[in-house]
């Protein structure tokens, strides 16, 4: 979420909430509000500053008054780790199901397409959706679980930034081009293509006419979008997967709105990130030295205790927010940025390309060498988008390629 | 490409150098096209990426940075900085399939009055040649809202 966005969602006065929760106390209500609004943990370059998780306390008392809350989760353009994240969740599981009905949740549940058409609007209470809005199914969906609920979700990178989906927006031709090129130009696809069917390559239509009626499937979308392009977004969970202390911190909130009334967090929060970059939980230390060459992991003896950037390996903990305890770095990985920018910055990659420019070295013949120069340093960095924008293209400001008429 | 393409293009100006010069040149009555806007920032470090992808996002057609001449940088190394940064941004362009002449950075210090006004003609000649930026041609915008793979599904 950038930094306009941040002000304009703030203007929106959060319309709806669910009405099953039964209010009491209020003013202690609000003191626990405020802890819910702020889990971060107390800021400061100590080393290591771990981000806990949310603790949900006991067993929970029976379901309140008004029912089981449901609870709808739906993948649309994703992999899938999202939903398997939900299950790091542990014996927490147990405590959704403790508390809320799952209405949907194409991995684990049986729940179909029609039974939510069947359902009231706005009668699920939060729905989690993970991946990008690829195709029109996924659009679809998306677009029906936010009319039956009060609460959605953009769980994970590519529900939120797009993630790696997002980074088929850079073929020129669009939904043909892929299409074409799976369908006819991989090894596998053209020799079978040209096994069988040798003097017109069949390629999957989304319309058929068959005897028992017509068939369709969905269309495949030019451009990759974000969740947030297609549908209102009431809260965000960044991660690739997400932390289980993010996936806690939401329980938390919604269970404490449910038993005790406590205010959720507001419309548009990111929720498990730290308000700093990732470098402040990162335990390894900095010497700020200049690289001239590039390494990946592999090539090195990655040292333990030395910041990566130190020891030549692009690592995009500088412009990615906090939140995941550093776990890439913390084994010798780079960052890699699924978390996404911190709150004030919109463009991730700009970000991220900003400190890894800064740390090439002047030249003793700076003064007096050309651009062409520079560039040529510069081309160290191979692949420049792609890295940068691995996971956030589908939210950056130039969000596909374009194509120079003359 | 049509004639009366006027191009837009957004100059970035280094306080110290670049702009004293750009106003050199206003005081020197120097005859310039009128397609630049200039912002100034206070060094050319100080000009963030982002900078120039927003501008090229919302249609400018091109986009100068100007800053002190290397080694006359008023923080000491600043425009070293810029120029690194211009440079990967630039191949960051490319790959998204801009023409990278539609990004130029160039020294123009304070007394350079004359610089910076071959530097605008010359750039307003390139970016003319060039044509309109193909962020705003009408493919790119039925690319990027789905219009025709969505004229598809109401077919059916």
């Amino acid at each position: 979420m950038g930094f306009f966005d941040f002000f304009k969602k703030k203007k929106k006065a959060k319309a709806d909430e669910p009405k099953a929760a039964p209010a009491k106390e209020q003013p202690k209500a609000a003191a626990k509000a405020e802890a819910a609004a702020a889990p971060a943990p107390a800021a400061g370059k100590t080393g290591f500053t771990p981000y806990p998780a949310a603790d949900l306390g006991e067993l929970l008392p029976p379901a309140p008054a008004g029912g089981k809350i449901k609870i709808a989760i739906y993948w649309t353009a994703g992999c899938g780790g999202c939903d398997v994240s939900i299950l790091d969740t542990n014996e927490r599981v147990l405590t959704i199901a403790q508390f809320a009905d799952i209405v949907m949740w194409p991995v684990a549940t049986d729940g179909k397409e029609k039974d939510i058409e069947a359902l009231d609007d706005g009668a699920i209470t939060v729905s989690l959706i993970n991946g990008a809005i690829r195709n029109s199914e996924n659009e679809h969906m998306a677009k029906l679980l936010r009319k039956k609920s009060v609460l959605v979700v953009a769980y994970g990178t590519c529900a939120m930034f797009g993630g790696s989906p997002a980074l088929a927006n850079l073929v020129p031709g669009g939904a043909s081009e892929i299409l074409d090129y799976v369908y006819t130009k991989t090894p596998s696809s053209a020799a079978f293509q040209e096994r069988y069917h040798k003097d017109a390559a069949v390629v999957p239509k989304t319309v058929i006419e068959v005897p028992e009626g017509t068939l369709t499937l969905p269309v495949v979308y030019d451009t990759v979008k974000t969740l947030d392009q297609v549908i209102d977004v009431d809260y965000y969970i960044p991660g690739c997967p997400p932390q289980q202390e993010s996936i806690s911190h939401l329980l938390k909130a919604v269970v404490d709105f449910v038993y005790n009334g406590v205010a959720l967090p507001p419309k548009g929060a990111e929720i498990g990130v730290t308000e700093k970059c990732l470098c402040d939980e990162c335990p390894r230390t900095k010497e700020y030295a200049r690289i001239t060459k590039i390494y990946e992991p592999y090539q090195v003896n990655v040292d333990p205790e030395k910041c990566l950037m130190d020891q030549g390996i692009l690592c995009l903990g500088p412009a990615t927010v906090g939140g995941c305890n550093a776990k890439c770095t913390k084994v010798g990985q780079p960052c890699r940025g699924c978390y996404g920018p911190t709150r004030l910055v919109q463009e991730h990659g700009a970000s991220a390309l900003t400190a890894i420019a800064s740390l090439f070295p002047v030249l003793d013949d700076d003064p007096t060498c050309d651009e062409d120069q520079i560039i040529e340093i510069m081309k160290t960095v191979k692949d420049p988008l792609g890295y940068f924008y691995a996971y956030t293209l589908g939210k950056s400001l130039i969000k596909r390629t374009v194509v120079e008429e003359n | 490409m049509a004639d009366n393409f006027e191009p837009l293009i957004v100059t970035f100006c280094c306080n110290w150098c670049s702009y004293a010069g750009a106003d050199n040149a206003g005081v020197g009555r120097r005859q310039m096209p009128p397609n630049f806007r200039i912002i100034r920032t206070m060094c050319s470090a100080r000009i963030d990426p982002e900078f120039i992808l927003r501008a090229f996002a919302k249609g400018a057609d091109g986009v100068m940075v100007l800053g002190c001449h290397p080694a006359d940088c008023h923080y000491i190394g600043g425009n070293y900085r810029a120029r690194r940064r211009i440079a990967l941004i630039r191949l960051v362009l490319e790959q998204y399939g801009f023409d990278p002449r539609r990004l130029k950075l160039e020294w123009v210090s304070a007394s350079e009055g004359e610089k910076f006004q071959t530097t605008v003609v010359n750039f307003v000649d390139v970016i003319k040649a060039l044509g309109p930026t193909p962020v705003k041609s009408k493919k790119a915008k039925d690319m990027s809202d789905n219009t025709t793979v969505k004229a598809a599904i109401k077919e059916e």
